[in-house]
Order: C-alpha cells, then sequence, then structure tokens
C-alpha cells in the first residue's frame, strides 16, 4: 500500500514540482526585466526634468534649432503626464539625447558659455545622468534577452506558452548613441 | 607618467652617481661571502677527510658541506641586508619620485589586510599575511595607493609527531587601490573567467550558481565575457561602472600586462589584484646595478600600478564625481 502511494506521489508530483520550477523562472525573469524598467524610467524622469534648464542654457545660442526645443519641450509634457510604453520612451528619449547634441555643439561654438560655473555643473549632471541611463539600457535589455530565452527555449517554452508569457522587445538604439561618446570633445 | 627614455636620461645625468656607491658595497659584499664560502667549503672538506680517515662513512662529506653551504647563506643574507635597505631607503624613493612625482614609498608599510578582505575579492580565510614595499600618493586627479601582498592560509594534517603544517598561497603579487571616477553604492567583482572559457555556455549556468559574490552579471561584451566574469549586488550599477569603454580598456590592460588580473568596486574605489611570482622591488646581490636593465626592470614594476590609472582612464572626471 505504502510502495503504491509513493509511486502515485512520485508519478504526479515530480512533474508538478518541474512545472513549479519552470514557472518561478519565468515570473522571477520577467519580475527582473520590470524592476530594472522601473529604474530605468526614474533615470529617464531626471534627466527630463534637466531638459527646460538644457533649453534655456543654450536658446539664446541655438536659434535655427528653435524647432527642436518646442518638439522635446512637448513630448515632455507628455512623457510627464501619463505612461509610455518602453518603446515610445526611448523614442523620446533619443530627440532629448538629440537636443545634447545641440547643447554640445553650442559650448563647443561659444567658448565662453564653458566658463560659466552653473554650466559646467550642468554638463556633468548630463554626462552622469547619461552613462547610468545607458547602464540602465544595456541592463535592461539583458533582462529581456533573459526572459526572452526562457520564453522560446525548451523545456520552458512550454510553460510559457501555457501560461501566456509573450516576447519582449529590446530597446532600440538610435545611430547617434550607437555613436561612441566623444570624450575629448566634451571635457576639452 | 615618465617614459623609459627620460628615465634613461636621468639615470645618465643623476642616479648613476648614488648607484656607484651602492655598486661598490655591493661588489664588496660579494666578494666578502665568496672568500667566506670558500673559506667553508675548504674548512669543511678537511674535516670531512679527516673523519673519513676515522672510519666514518664517506656520505660525512656531503652532510658538512650542506652545513657549510647553510652557514654561508645565513652569512650572505645579513651582510647584504644593510645594501638592500640602504637601496630601498635612497635609490627607490629617488626613482619613483622621479618617475612620478605626486608619489611616496614605503619600505616597510602596505596595504592592510583588512582592506585586503574588504575588497571581496579572495574570499579564503587568511591565517598569514605580509605586505611591504607602499607606493602612495596622487596621479593626477587620481588618489593610488599599492603594495606587494601575500596572503596565505594553513592546513594541518595529521596528529601528534606526525602533525604537519603547510601553507597555501591565496595571493602573492601586486595590490592595488584608487579612487574611482564614478560614485557607487554597492559591489561589483571582477573575476578571470575560467569556467566559461572550459564550458562556455553550460559554465555560464555554473557561474550563475556561484552567488557568494552576488549575483552574475551577464555583459555584452563577447570578448570580454569571454575572459572574466562579473558579480554584483546591483545590475544596472554593476553596468554604469562597466560602460562598454571601460570593458575594451579592462580587456587591454590585462593583455598587456599578460597577468590574470581581478578587480572589485567598492565604496566608490577600484581595488586591482595582479598576481606576481617574484619579489618585487628588492635589490639583487648577485647582479651588477650599474646595469640600465636592473633599472628598466623596476620601471616595469611601478609601471604595472601606476599604469592603472591611465589604463583604466580614471584621470577623466567627467561626471559628477570630481
Amino acid at each position: 500500500m505504502a510502495a503504491i502511494l509513493i509511486v502515485i506521489i512520485a508519478v504526479l508530483g515530480v512533474p508538478l514540482l518541474v512545472l513549479a520550477v519552470m514557472y518561478n523562472l519565468l515570473i522571477s525573469r520577467r519580475n527582473q526585466v520590470q524592476n530594472i524598467f522601473g529604474t530605468m524610467d526614474a533615470m529617464l524622469k531626471k534627466r527630463w526634468d534637466l531638459v527646460p534648464n538644457l533649453v534655456a542654457a543654450v536658446q539664446g545660442y541655438a536659434q535655427h534649432e528653435k524647432s527642436l526645443f518646442e518638439n522635446v519641450t512637448q513630448a515632455r509634457a507628455r512623457a510627464m503626464g501619463g505612461q509610455m510604453s518602453p518603446n515610445e520612451m526611448v523614442q523620446y528619449d533619443n530627440a532629448v539625447s538629440q537636443l545634447m547634441g545641440v547643447f554640445r555643439a553650442t559650448v563647443e561654438n561659444y567658448p565662453q558659455l564653458k566658463a560659466g560655473e552653473n554650466f559646467l555643473h550642468l554638463q556633468r549632471t548630463l554626462n552622469e545622468l547619461e552613462e547610468q541611463i545607458s547602464a540602465a539600457r544595456r541592463a535592461y535589455n539583458a533582462a529581456v534577452t533573459d526572459y526572452n530565452n526562457a520564453v522560446e527555449m525548451f523545456p520552458t517554452n512550454i510553460i510559457a506558452a501555457m501560461f501566456d508569457f509573450e516576447r519582449k522587445t529590446l530597446l532600440e538604439f538610435s545611430e547617434q548613441d550607437r555613436r561612441n561618446p566623444d570624450v575629448g570633445k566634451i571635457i576639452r | 607618467m615618465k617614459t623609459l627614455d627620460e628615465l634613461r636620461e636621468y639615470y645618465d645625468t643623476d642616479l648613476k652617481l648614488d648607484l656607484a656607491d651602492f655598486e661598490r658595497q655591493r661588489q664588496k659584499i660579494v666578494t666578502h661571502s665568496m672568500i667566506v664560502f670558500g673559506a667553508l667549503a675548504g674548512a669543511g672538506v678537511l674535516v670531512a677527510l679527516f673523519l673519513m680517515l676515522r672510519g666514518l662513512p664517506p656520505v660525512i662529506l656531503l652532510f658538512i658541506l650542506i652545513g657549510c653551504a647553510i652557514i654561508g647563506g645565513v652569512y650572505y643574507y645579513i651582510a647584504g641586508l644593510d645594501y638592500r635597505s640602504g637601496f630601498k631607503r635612497i635609490i627607490l624613493p629617488k626613482l619613483i619620485a622621479f618617475v612620478e612625482p605626486g608619489l611616496e614609498y614605503r619600505p616597510e608599510q602596505g596595504i592592510s589586510k583588512e582592506l585586503f578582505r574588504a575588497a571581496g575579492l579572495f574570499l579564503h580565510s587568511i591565517d598569514r599575511y605580509k605586505c611591504e614595499d607602499m607606493i602612495q600618493g596622487k596621479v593626477g586627479k587620481t588618489e593610488i595607493a599599492f603594495s606587494e601582498v601575500h596572503a596565505e592560509y594553513k592546513t594541518t594534517s595529521g596528529s601528534g609527531k606526525n602533525r604537519r603544517t603547510e601553507w597555501h598561497t591565496i595571493f602573492k603579487g601586486l595590490f592595488f587601490i584608487a579612487d574611482f571616477n564614478k560614485d557607487f553604492h554597492g559591489r561589483t567583482v571582477v573575476l578571470p573567467d575560467t569556467a566559461e572559457k572550459l564550458f562556455g555556455l553550460f559554465g555560464q549556468t555554473l557561474q550563475s550558481w556561484n552567488s557568494s559574490y552576488g549575483q552574475l552579471v551577464r555583459l555584452e561584451d563577447v570578448e570580454f565575457e569571454k575572459e572574466f566574469v562579473v558579480y554584483g549586488t546591483d545590475q544596472i550599477e554593476a553596468r554604469y561602472i562597466l560602460s562598454p569603454a571601460l570593458m575594451e580598456r579592462i580587456l587591454l590592460f590585462g593583455r598587456k600586462a599578460g597577468k590574470k588580473i581581478y578587480l572589485s568596486f567598492l565604496g566608490s574605489k577600484v581595488f586591482v589584484a595582479i598576481p606576481v611570482q617574484e619579489n618585487m622591488f628588492e635589490p639583487k646581490v648577485f647582479s651588477s646595478i650599474l646595469d640600465f636593465n636592473v633599472i628598466a626592470e623596476y620601471y616595469a614594476q611601478l609601471q604595472l600600478g601606476v599604469g592603472i590609472v591611465d589604463e583604466l582612464n580614471l584621470n577623466t572626471r567627467i561626471w559628477t564625481k570630481e
């Protein structure tokens, strides 16, 4: 009798245990993605908070970029208002990166700007945030890759299909971001 | 940091004068040691012959010669003490001050055991710890300190009369600490990779089970991943520190030095451990110090430490930390 019980427990229990382990793996990877996304979101918002300062700093100098400033300011209002999807967020963030490009070019063209204490501080803060955001993006993509691997690889893909775990998309980087930052230019 | 050519010029114009005194002292030690060795060996042979004539077995010669060699070795060591400490007191500080003016040399001091342990690179408990040849100061904007370190643990086997203690090295080499150019709060550890090299993807799985260092951080630089494994307390912070540019630099540095390197990032500082077999910054009594190659060797040892600042670009301060 006891032997039969053990067999029954083994036949039902072991697959259930395996199932639970695989399910938990998927959940933990999905949570990891969400967790990192949360941090990235916070960092991007920090950078967006700097946008008004950035615009104020260069507006007087870069007249022909006016439309860019307006677009970014409008997008910022939208972004601060509601939730954005990861990819929308990146799109907006790319626009901010473009604005930073203008900022740097302006600093290059007007050396007197570089002398200002506020300006230097702004520049350092921007570099810092950019470095942190890029780290968060890389961490996000690594977490998504881990999660996608689990969703698509055997045997966890069976559980993923059963419980509707869907593949997540990686963040796309704009051409401008993919380029290595020209450190020499920034610190000169 | 001065180049080797600049050092050569300094050596020709300045250092050589000081070295000449030391060279005379060194030659004297060598000659005296030779005489003592010769006399001991001669006396030893005579005593052995005498004893053999008295009927003792010929193996006595071997014992007596080993005894003489030990006495000679002790004499040589004691005679060289003055010379070695003088060299460390006078020549090395001059050499170091020339090569990198912001640095100071303290032969008796070293990186403390507490700091060595705090870095979190070697987790084995330490039973014996030695350190010497501390070099400390500022290179550009970066505060650095490094020294020679030897950490060991012991194992005992058997009991009673057969009890034996063996010493095993945890780490021997150069241990380096510098102020890092970014602020961070957690801990990130970069270790030479063995599992992934041997077992590929399966190795990665093995690494993720090893949680004594923290979470496994998988980075996107394939070359870097092949040679190193990274653990950290925070996935994002690890990537904040290990930017693509820094990964490249660490890879290059490891290849250039031709050594395994261990790094950890903690409390806004970077700790680097480079295993080195030989005793560094130690004058050799049996080779002439008037040979520039000997000086070049000290330069290379110095560069291994001081060079890290440039290799890892620690003087670039474009982030909020100044």
